[in-house]
């Protein structure tokens, strides 16, 4: 049968949640030796548990796993560990406060005399295996001050460093610049080359076709499939993932920008370490159009969302809405004067999630008159509007009475959509509104964005997804360090590699090209 | 179908619990117990039945201890459930008796007027006295749970200091102020028992916090806050604000609870420690899992208890140390999470397969 020519095998897997949660039913999975295998899914389709399960963060209700042929229980990371298994997560477990050396042995510290770490092996160690996979690294910075593709790449060797022969790769790419992630392939090819096996976890197409020889796609918790990369389309394998065609354009009419409704002035602000992630910012939104933000993480994006709808305060400039001020107002004043967010943080921010859809659903909107009669809610018209919610969005769920918890990453973001949309907002702040979430989610609330910008609505998009602000954005600003970089009036005419050498600081527009993104005086 | 056998499963497990914490008291109870026999059915049986007939004076001081306890696990449910650990419940009960019962001595009003009176202004000292670690939670941004866990101690030392110099009845023995004017007294509910009015007021503030909790915009907002601040400041909620009145709520509640006690069980105010009903209230919140509906029955539940343990020791001579071992124990059971955790994940697991056939059949019944 040639056993030996796999180094995973996972069969027969079936994982149910303790909440009754289905992530995986009878899935086999199978990688051969020295490729690089994409495990393709949209969100909710159960990757991330079945590499979970391979990694021994959970363990699977049914099924087995074996590694070279061998049966293995998989009980804990550590035991995942010791048989050549490593993963690099897609949110970083690292630590910003250490160095890079200090990262790559934390918990396998050389020592000095059996009890102090020995800095200098630390560095020793970083520096050969850099060297020896072509992975550049600067094993004394701190982390917290290395760009996010380094970070990357720490995490890579961390899992090296700690014998890993077979590496999960779990979408690697979603926080990386155009640049970095064509670095990051050169180098995932080199590993590929020294006899390395890579799982490769994305929804990104393009990338999957670039780099990978083989796929398994996944849909609703069962396997579509194993293909060879080179014999299918991206057509096909977007129908595979989600068992229709799907139009990844979004077409829309031109925008006939009004009067300006955001308008932000040389908004600066300092963050607690003393960088400046604000160095006077000026823009203004225009009612019926989408101004996209672009650039890389960390430079200032987080920051200005946060000003404009009042969750932090800048140390200098003015934020106003329609004319009135935002800046040091309540949440609930900032939703009245016609605000509304999608924040970046769904699970902090957008939902309660043990609460049901129906509270989420109402959480903005519990004191308004049409659900109160006297001191007592009106349950009826509750339930009508949450209904009525449910079905317009599209939120797929048992009830209005589900946990909202439990629904996967796309229904999730569409109960916060649902709220955020439903409020008649004047200016509609979408902070990576389709991050993570499965194609037919992004596709709908991509939609829905457009439809309520052309219905008058101002939409400020800020969104690492190249391909998402590039799509929706009327016209466009990229923010890099802090500042605004540069200002595209019209997007159309825009091509990746240009943006990419604004969002990376190469270069960086004058004065003036930069000032007419202030429509007002 | 999936509730009902989840339904099951938690009634199996509350069953589960008690059989093995009765087996574990059992082995307690043989260790020190000379009539065992006796013991054990002094603990399950004689607090409702005794001599084969129904015990209908135990029945009535089991109804007449729920009261107190419903009115301060009422309290911690709503303060829980906004994820405020405010454990000041014992003091503030205290301080409601303590007010409550003055203005039962000093200040004479009809009798109608002047229980009402005494328990309102219980349960607003209460409620005033819960703004302490409230305020500096929400202001200075210090835990709540150290406040209040020092306020009580504050508040009983200033009581006793009033009860012993101000107000104490220097003609009697024990220190213990003058008597409640009879206007004052909450009426039994049943002549000559320990039964009175409080109990039906207890029942009323249950509904009255159950439909606060979960039918309107505050108690909306208490309970989002407590899943999710951050959700709640977002979403436009005065997350401050609704801290510091759950706060209160729980004040007001355990306040109130506080005078009728005073009031219905004895004649003069004679506290001279914690009176412990705020302990209870927060194992009472915790069995009813902050749900105020069923905080009776975990009331309901506590009382029965005790008054088990308290015929144990007068009938079997279980010593009082073993009571208290025997009913952390029973608690311990019931309380904990996890307990088959096991079973229940087959459960789900056994639910989760059905519910995919089901799918997988609808599927092919449309294909057809």
């Amino acid at each position: 049968m040639g056993e030996q020519e796999y180094v995973v095998q996972m069969k027969g897997i079936t994982k149910v949640y303790p909440n009754g949660v289905a992530a995986n039913q009878g899935v086999d999975f199978n990688v051969k030796r020295g490729e690089i295998h994409a495990l393709m899914g949209e969100n909710g389709a159960g990757k991330s548990t079945l590499m979970k399960m391979l990694f021994g963060l959970e363990q699977p209700t049914e099924g087995e796993i074996f590694i070279n042929g061998k049966k293995e229980t998989l009980s804990s990371p550590t035991v995942a560990i010791s048989k050549g298994i490593g993963m690099v997560h897609q949110h970083f477990m690292l630590v910003p406060n250490l160095t890079v050396a200090e990262n790559m042995v934390l918990g396998m510290e050389p020592k000095q005399k059996s009890l102090f770490l020995d800095y200098k092996k630390a560095v020793e160690i970083t520096k050969e295996y850099a060297q020896k996979y072509n992975l550049q690294v600067d094993p004394d910075a701190k982390l917290r001050d290395i760009p996010v593709g380094m970070k990357q790449k720490v995490e890579i060797l961390k899992a090296l460093v700690r014998g890993a022969k077979i590496l999960i790769l779990d979408e690697p790419t979603a926080v990386l610049t155009t640049q970095e992630t064509e670095e990051l392939f050169k180098e995932l090819v080199q590993l590929k080359e020294q006899g390395y096996t890579l799982i490769f976890i994305s929804h990104k197409l393009n990338e999957i076709k670039q780099i990978t020889d083989r796929m398994t796609i996944m849909r609703g918790g069962k396997s579509m499939g194993v293909y060879n990369t080179a014999d299918v389309s991206k057509e096909e394998i977007s129908r595979l993932m989600v068992g229709r065609d799907v139009i990844l354009t979004v077409e829309k009419e031109k925008a006939v920008p009004e009067e300006v409704v955001l308008k932000v002035r040389d908004l600066e602000y300092t963050n607690e370490w003393n960088k400046k992630m604000l160095d006077k910012i000026s823009f203004d939104v225009r009612k019926g159009e989408i101004l996209g933000v672009a650039g890389v993480e960390g430079n200032g994006q987080r920051e200005l969302v946060d000003m404009l709808f009042s969750l932090n305060t800048p140390d200098g400039g003015a934020v106003t809405v329609n004319g009135a001020s935002v800046l040091h107002k309540s949440q609930r004043a900032v939703r009245d004067l016609g605000v509304s967010l999608i924040p970046e943080d769904r699970m902090t921010f957008g939902i309660a999630g043990t609460g049901t859809i129906e509270e989420n659903l109402m959480s903005d909107r519990v004191a308004s008159k049409r659900y109160n009669k006297g001191p007592l809610f009106d349950m009826k018209a509750m339930h009508e509007d949450s209904d009525q919610l449910i079905v317009d969005y599209k939120v797929l769920c048992k009830s209005r009475k589900q946990q909202v918890g439990m629904l996967s990453g796309g229904n999730i973001q569409k109960v916060v959509v649902a709220r955020e949309f439903s409020c008649n907002p004047v200016l509609i702040i979408a902070d990576q509104p389709t991050r993570g979430i499965d194609v037919g989610a992004t596709e709908f609330i991509r939609k829905k964005l457009v439809e309520l910008s052309r219905a008058g609505a101002a939409v400020l998009l800020v969104s690492a997804d190249l391909n998402e602000v590039m799509e929706l954005s009327d016209s466009l600003i990229i923010m890099c360090n802090g500042k605004i970089a540069a200002y595209f009036e019209d997007t159309s005419k825009l091509d990746d590699t240009v943006m990419g050498e604004y969002m990376l600081g190469l270069k960086q527009q004058d004065e003036e090209e930069v000032r007419r993104v202030q429509h007002e005086a | 179908m999936k509730h009902k056998r989840k339904f099951m499963f938690e009634m199996i497990r509350g069953l589960a619990a008690i059989v093995i914490a009765i087996a574990v008291a059992f082995v307690l109870i043989l260790l020190s117990s000379d009539s065992p026999g006796t013991a054990l059915e002094c603990l399950l049986i004689r607090p409702v039945f005794s001599g084969g007939s129904l015990n209908v004076k135990s029945i009535w001081a089991i109804l007449g201890r729920m009261t107190p306890i419903i009115f301060t696990g009422l309290g911690v449910c709503v303060m829980f459930s906004a994820n405020q650990f405010n454990l000041a419940g014992e003091g503030t009960t205290m301080l409601g008796g303590f007010i409550g019962g003055l203005i039962a001595i000093y200040i004479p009003m009809s009798a109608g007027l002047h229980p009402a009176v005494c328990i309102l202004a219980g349960a607003v000292v209460g409620g005033l006295a819960m703004l302490i670690p409230a305020i500096i939670k929400v202001k200075l941004n210090a835990s709540e749970m150290v406040c209040s866990l020092m306020l009580n101690y504050v508040i009983m030392y200033i009581i006793l200091h009033f009860l012993n110099n101000t107000f104490a009845d220097r003609s009697k023995g024990a220190t213990q102020t003058y008597p409640f004017l009879e206007t004052a007294k909450v009426t039994k509910l049943i002549p000559g028992t320990e039964l009175t009015w409080g109990f039906l007021a207890a029942l009323a503030a249950t509904a009255v916090i159950a439909v606060f909790m979960f039918r309107t915009r505050w108690g909306y907002a208490i309970r989002m806050i407590g899943i999710n601040e951050s959700f709640s400041k977002y979403s436009g909620m005065k997350v401050g604000a609704v801290i510091i009145a759950s706060q209160v709520i729980g004040g007001v509640l355990s306040g109130m609870g506080g005078a009728i006690e005073a009031l219905g069980r004895y004649s003069t105010f004679l506290w001279k420690e914690l009176p412990g009903y705020g302990w209870t209230g927060m194992t009472v919140a915790i069995l009813a899992k902050n749900n105020p509906i069923m905080v009776p029955f975990a009331a309901l539940f506590i009382a029965y208890l005790n008054r088990g343990c308290e015929l144990m020791s007068i009938y079997a001579g279980v010593p009082s140390e073993m009571i208290d071992i025997i009913q952390a124990v029973i608690f311990l059971f019931f309380a904990a999470e996890q307990f088959m955790a096991k079973t229940r994940q087959k459960i789900v697991v056994k639910d989760a397969k059905e519910e995919m056939r089901e799918k997988q059949l609808a599927a092919e019944g449309g294909n057809v």
